[in-house]
């Protein structure tokens, strides 16, 4: 038995000494290795310039499937359009939050990363897609050719919405990051308790509101009612809020009588002001008075 | 005697370990790493894709059949110019935007940013007249499959299209810079005949043509002897001199293969072209389709009120050669126009509404429209319009518009519909042909 003992670890020893490889031979040129490059051109310094040395924020405009859905028929944007939508993100988003919570609160909770897509993404239900985010860090903007603000020579009212659209995407997705680093008070979860739903995407904004939500996408859970009240609120203003509330009449097919339905809103509206006061010492109907406005200049 | 056979295996098994595990030969079937020979691959088709001092034409054909021809010139920087013969301007202003070369699973080489390519591949069926969602079915991402001398063999990532690069000569590069392929696309002049309806008269027999342009297809409709109708439908193609059939025409006693362009004559309003190159022919407005489609409104009215939904104008009407004659793209708010089939009933009527949608401060609303009484479907193909009242109220910014779009609705010839799409139909008024609202879904 030993020296089958013995046999076995020479065995081992013979097989473990045997197979020392050689090194892997020449592995510092990768292809690719680090992301993509090409020579800046005047797009890649302005991003530079604006958004990476003062925020640490990025933007991927020219194609990569990688970044996006492998089964929808997507474009590239167009190099024109590049500039005027991150500068009006810039005026709308990061200078208006710079402006009352000051500039060291947005290099920290700012989202790093917009993904420009040139044309939407069309659903296989009918819908389109105008914007969507995963994580607090990436956001893709969808639709980016047919972005037109006032003064361009093509611009009809028509669209305001997709600049609207936009910008409700961002809010959105930020008061994301702000509730997920603190989170609000629980009492906000109370006010529609029972009628948070995965059968919101079925439901028109209208009927949303006769229940007490801004729109149908905050039934969907306690979290997205939050962010799109901070969303709605911020890209409509305070008097478009005001009209969202006073539009809602008669008693809803749940049975929320519309003073109940507005009631909900305004507690709402509260929680989200004190949130924004009590957390971020940020004057809420300031940052709100100071994006409609700068929205306003976009598309009025 | 059962131990020494177990010590034996036992021996066997290692030694077959020893042997088998210790094969030093890992020598590559290559004499370079995968790196560097993607690398090698890359730079070879950058140098080749620069090198053409007149750049390299390419002949694409999109997944949905049409085709285009292409002509791209790359530079240093990752810049890269075209030239493409979609339209007037794709074929006579060069653009740029920028490409790189990529290792995907295989060299790729990328279009990325938007260019005269995207518009192939782009899902807004306003753009390019193909599906919604799908577009003509394009390719901008393409694998690099073979580098030869005057030739580069590309195949589309996403839609599989294949597409060869054949080295420019000068006089290629010139044909596109001095506009002669310009000028072979007259064919969109086209759209200066003020009707619906236009007619090519080919010995002796009348053909009622429909382009699309951007899809690149051509329908024939002519009627004959016995006065039975036919259609035929073709893609086409341009060369520098004008259309080419990809299928010819053939009606039984003359074909049709060609279609040259001999320009517009502005006294006449006609289009003046060659047809076969030998042929002198004019293209005319008429008012009435060579044979209508008899079940054409019945059908289109129908197809809503059976989902209780409505059609979609973006928009308004098209009047004497003016897009969105009305205005109603102007009117504060507007989204888009709606004809929703029997949408209410009021004092025994169900009426159709003919909505304006507009964008307010929490999303879509109806807020104003025409209500009309049902439609008469007449025996010759038309539909007729009937005003039964206002719905809501009309804002004063948008009462022209509205005022002007009722006219025409309530035209008392009513209007044809001409099928142009799965879900898309133009209605064309029966008294001119010289309007017409396309509605969507």
């Amino acid at each position: 038995m030993n020296t089958l003992k013995i046999s076995i670890l020479f065995c081992l020893l013979i097989l473990l000494g045997s197979c020392s490889k050689d090194d892997p031979g020449n592995v510092d040129n990768i292809p690719g290795l680090g992301g993509d490059t090409w020579e800046p051109g005047p797009i890649d310094n302005w991003i530079r310039d604006n958004l990476t040395t003062p925020y640490n924020i990025t933007a991927k405009y020219k194609w990569d499937q990688g970044e996006l859905e492998f089964n929808r028929t997507l474009v590239p944007p167009k190099e024109e359009k590049i500039i005027p939508v991150l500068s009006a993100i810039k005026t709308v988003w990061i200078d208006n939050y710079v402006a009352v919570a000051g500039d060291l609160f947005m290099k920290r909770y700012s989202p790093k990363f917009f993904v420009l897509v040139g044309s939407a993404s069309y659903n296989p239900d009918g819908t389109i897609t105008l914007g969507t985010a995963e994580g607090g860090r990436r956001i893709l903007l969808y639709v980016l050719n047919d972005f037109r603000i006032k003064g361009m020579s093509d611009y009809v009212p028509r669209d305001s919405l997709n600049v609207k659209e936009m910008f409700h995407t961002i809010e959105h997705e930020f008061g994301h990051i702000l509730h997920q680093t603190v989170l609000y008070t629980p009492d906000f979860k109370r006010i529609s308790v029972g009628m948070y739903t995965s059968n919101w995407n079925n439901v028109t904004d209208a009927e949303a509101r006769a229940d007490g939500f801004v729109t149908a996408y905050a039934m969907a859970a306690p979290d997205e009612d939050f962010v799109e009240m901070i969303s709605m609120m911020l890209t409509e203003g305070k008097g478009g809020f005001d009209v969202i509330v006073n539009s809602i009449t008669g008693t809803s097919p749940n049975g929320t009588a519309a003073a109940v339905a507005q009631s909900r809103l305004r507690q709402k509206e509260t929680i989200v002001v004190n949130y924004f006061k009590d957390t971020w010492n940020i004057d809420f109907y300031n940052l709100q008075a100071r994006t409609r406005a700068s929205i306003v200049q976009l598309i009025k | 005697m059962i131990l020494r056979m177990r010590n034996a295996l036992i021996c066997f098994i290692f030694a077959l370990l020893i042997f088998s595990g210790c094969s030093k030969d890992d020598d590559s079937v290559f004499d370079k790493t995968p790196d560097e020979r993607v690398n090698e691959a890359l730079s070879k088709a950058g140098a080749a894709l620069k090198g053409s001092a007149y750049g390299w034409n390419a002949k694409v054909v999109t997944g949905t059949g049409s085709t285009f021809q292409f002509h791209f010139r790359f530079n240093e920087g990752n810049r890269v110019s075209m030239y493409a013969d979609i339209d007037t301007t794709t074929a006579g202003t060069a653009r740029e935007s920028s490409y790189r070369l990529k290792a995907l699973q295989q060299p790729a080489l990328i279009f990325d940013t938007y260019s005269y390519l995207h518009i192939l591949s782009d899902p807004d069926a306003a753009v390019n007249g193909g599906e919604y969602g799908e577009g003509l079915k394009g390719d901008f991402e393409y694998s690099i499959d073979t580098v030869a001398a005057d030739s580069i063999l590309l195949t589309g990532r996403f839609n599989n299209t294949k597409v060869t690069l054949h080295k420019a000569t000068q006089a290629d590069a010139g044909a596109w810079q001095n506009g002669e392929w310009r000028n072979a696309l007259a064919f969109q002049y086209m759209s200066r005949i003020l009707e619906y309806f236009k007619r090519l008269p080919v010995n002796g027999t009348t053909y009622e043509i429909h382009f699309n342009q951007s899809s690149r297809s051509i329908t024939f409709l002519w009627t004959d002897g016995a006065g039975a109708i036919h259609s035929f439908t073709s893609t086409y193609y341009y060369n520098s001199k004008g259309l080419v059939l990809v299928t010819p025409l053939n009606n039984g006693n003359a074909s049709i293969s060609t279609i040259s362009s001999k320009g517009w004559d502005a006294v006449n309003g006609v289009m003046r072209v060659s047809v076969n190159d030998v042929v002198p022919a004019t293209v005319s407005g008429a008012a009435k389709p060579v044979k209508p489609d008899l079940d054409g409104p019945g059908r289109w009215w129908q197809t809503m009120y059976q989902q209780d939904s409505y059609w979609i104008s973006f928009q308004g009407f098209h009047v004497n050669g003016v897009d969105d004659a009305y205005h109603v793209r102007n009117i504060p708010g507007f989204a888009f126009m709606l004809f929703w089939p029997a949408f209410g009933t009021q004092a025994g009527v169900t009426y159709d509404l003919q909505g304006y949608v507009n964008q307010g401060q929490g999303g879509l609303s109806l807020d104003f429209g025409s209500a009309w009484m049902p439609p008469l479907f007449t025996a010759d193909g038309r539909i007729i319009f009937r005003i039964y009242g206002t719905l809501g109220d009309v804002p004063a910014s948008a009462t022209t518009a509205f005022n002007n779009t009722n006219t025409l609705m309530a035209e008392a010839n009513g209007f044809y519909l001409v099928q142009t799409g799965n879900s898309r139909y133009d209605m064309v008024s029966a008294k001119d042909a010289r309007s017409w609202i396309t509605w969507e879904r």
